[in-house]
């Protein structure tokens, strides 16, 4: 089919080293530096923007406060000790709801991927409960807990319990046969192919849920203080707000952010240092 | 060499891997001379670097340091055919063929009658619409070669692509492929395991050493052209495959 080649039209493609090859210890230090200043750089030219837009009045800075304002408030907030109870009182029930859901999730998605039986009688109705706004639940949450921590800490353990649960389910679901029947053959126990098997073998997908729902519980636990505390972020957020204190609101919103990215961020480190086989999820989630 | 025209010609070519200090090594250096026409087989120990030096012909991975030249008519000459296939599910088997075409913006229907030529060429004609899915290996690795063919490369690049086949329809692609390229006269440079596939295809066995790999060895298979896989049964053949075994042994063994 190549027909015989005219030496007239023909020219010479060269394959060479590129700069990465030609220098790879320099361009990859270049393209560190280029990332982690792209990284910095945006969000600072952002809240740049934003306090430029406030000292020049683009901007209402009643309604939004400049940023120098927020910080200088939060610092005083910080420092007088007032912030403290708030990001304390969010925290515990974070951590507790998503203890609690983690642990309940992954093992009914365990039981549920292994167990076809038991997966046909769960899968529709927790389908069902899956789609239901899950701060709807928090009436029925307050009929039974009552108004303390109760309602916020099953809240938020219901919510991770979903992710949780369906990654883990899917995992164990997944995992090929052959690394079952290879620890089927040699007499494993259940115990033992949990062990040597399914949970090695589905850890790293469960972990992805686990690091999306460690910012859903952040999520859901603001809106919940919102509606049905009397601390906590969410209350600090909208109190604040019909107090017409919109710099303490901001300062709360922005703990909220740093405290969503501190612990999906702490989730991500633990995968890593639970499962050292796994290519590194760099993903960001869909939270 | 006397060809002072050569199709692809490499010089010092290396490739390395990660940055010091845990740098590998894996090709090189490497010189390579292929002559417009020929069919050269490349067979080497696991890790030798055969794939990185195809994938730099391809145009898909830069080397460390040297060159590689093609003379060439066109801005991409080159195909590639995988040792996975490489085909995509989600197109039917003649859309894979004309995958090549498309992206060459080749009017659709002039695409389309030059799918149809290879399928048929490859016994496929009866699949155009099936998906790859519903294929056997040996199909799938037809539709492979058709897309690579289709765009009537001037550099045919196949990495190991009859390796995840069994044995007899290895030996039933090798020859189907022979026919192909006794008529086309496609530059071909053939990465192999299997010695035998290298002396039944190649005009020209080149054996390269374990990693970081170099060429030791260079062999021409005393078989004229047009032949058939019969040669497997001449002692040209048994003779050849030992000598170049016993070269490949002493890499293959790990260190």
């Amino acid at each position: 089919m190549t027909t015989v080649t005219k030496p007239s039209a023909e020219s010479l493609l060269v394959r060479r080293p590129g700069p990465q090859e030609l220098h790879p210890v320099r361009t990859h230090r270049r393209r560190r530096a280029l990332e982690l200043a792209l990284a910095a750089a945006v969000p600072l030219l952002l809240v740049l923007l934003w306090q430029l837009a406030a000292s020049q009045a683009w901007i209402d800075d009643r309604v939004y406060p400049a940023p120098s304002t927020i910080l200088a408030d939060g610092w005083d907030r910080a420092a007088a000790g007032d912030l403290w109870p708030d990001v304390w009182a969010t925290l515990k029930r974070v951590l507790a709801g998503y203890a609690v859901g983690t642990a309940a999730g992954y093992v009914l998605g365990l039981l549920m991927g292994s167990l076809p039986l038991v997966r046909a009688a769960l899968e529709p109705l927790l389908d069902a409960l899956y789609v239901v706004p899950k701060l709807a639940l928090l009436p029925i949450f307050l009929n039974m807990f009552g108004l303390g921590e109760g309602p916020q800490v099953a809240l938020v353990a219901v919510t991770v319990f979903f992710f949780v649960w369906i990654s883990t389910m899917s995992a164990v679901i997944t995992v090929p046969l052959g690394h079952r029947d290879a620890g089927r053959v040699f007499g494993a126990s259940p115990w033992q192919m949990f062990h040597h098997v399914l949970l090695p073998a589905s850890l790293p997908q469960v972990l992805v849920g686990a690091r999306i729902a460690a910012g859903v519980a952040v999520l859901v636990i603001v809106a919940s203080e919102q509606i049905a505390a009397t601390n906590g972020l969410g209350h600090l957020i909208f109190d604040s707000r019909a107090l017409f204190q919109n710099d303490v609101m901001f300062v709360g919103i922005v703990c909220v952010a740093a405290l969503g990215v501190l612990f999906s961020e702490l989730i991500r480190l633990v995968g890593r240092l639970l499962t050292p086989w796994a290519p590194r999820d760099r993903g960001r989630g869909q939270s | 060499m006397g060809d002072p025209h050569p199709k692809l010609h490499a010089t010092e070519l290396t490739r390395t891997f990660g940055r010091a200090p845990r740098a590998v090594e894996a090709l090189g250096p490497v010189g390579l001379t292929i002559a417009p026409g020929e069919f050269v087989c490349l067979v080497g120990p696991s890790g030798c670097g055969k794939s990185t030096l195809l994938r730099i012909a391809a145009g898909l991975l830069r080397p460390s340091t040297g060159r590689l030249e093609i003379r060439t008519t066109s801005p991409r000459p080159a195909a590639m055919i995988f040792q996975d296939y490489g085909i995509y599910d989600w197109k039917t088997v003649r859309a894979n063929v004309r995958f090549g075409l498309d992206i060459q913006r080749v009017p659709r229907r002039e695409a389309n009658a030059r799918a149809d030529t290879w399928l048929a060429r490859m016994g496929l004609a009866d699949f155009a619409q099936a998906y790859p899915a519903t294929l056997s290996g040996g199909m799938r690795q037809r539709v492979a070669i058709a897309r690579a063919l289709a765009v009537e490369p001037e550099l045919l690049l196949m990495d190991e692509p009859f390796a995840a086949l069994d044995a007899q329809l290895r030996m039933i692609l090798q020859e189907e492929l022979l026919e192909l390229t006794q008529t086309t006269r496609t530059t071909t440079l053939f990465v192999t395991h299997s010695l035998e596939e290298a002396i039944v295809l190649g005009d020209r066995v080149l054996v390269m050493s374990a990693r970081p790999g170099r060429i030791i060895a260079e062999q021409r298979p005393p078989f004229p052209r047009p032949r058939t896989g019969d040669i497997r049964s001449t002692p040209e053949f048994t003779t050849l495959k030992s000598e170049l075994w016993a070269l490949l042994r002493k890499e293959a063994v790990p260190a």
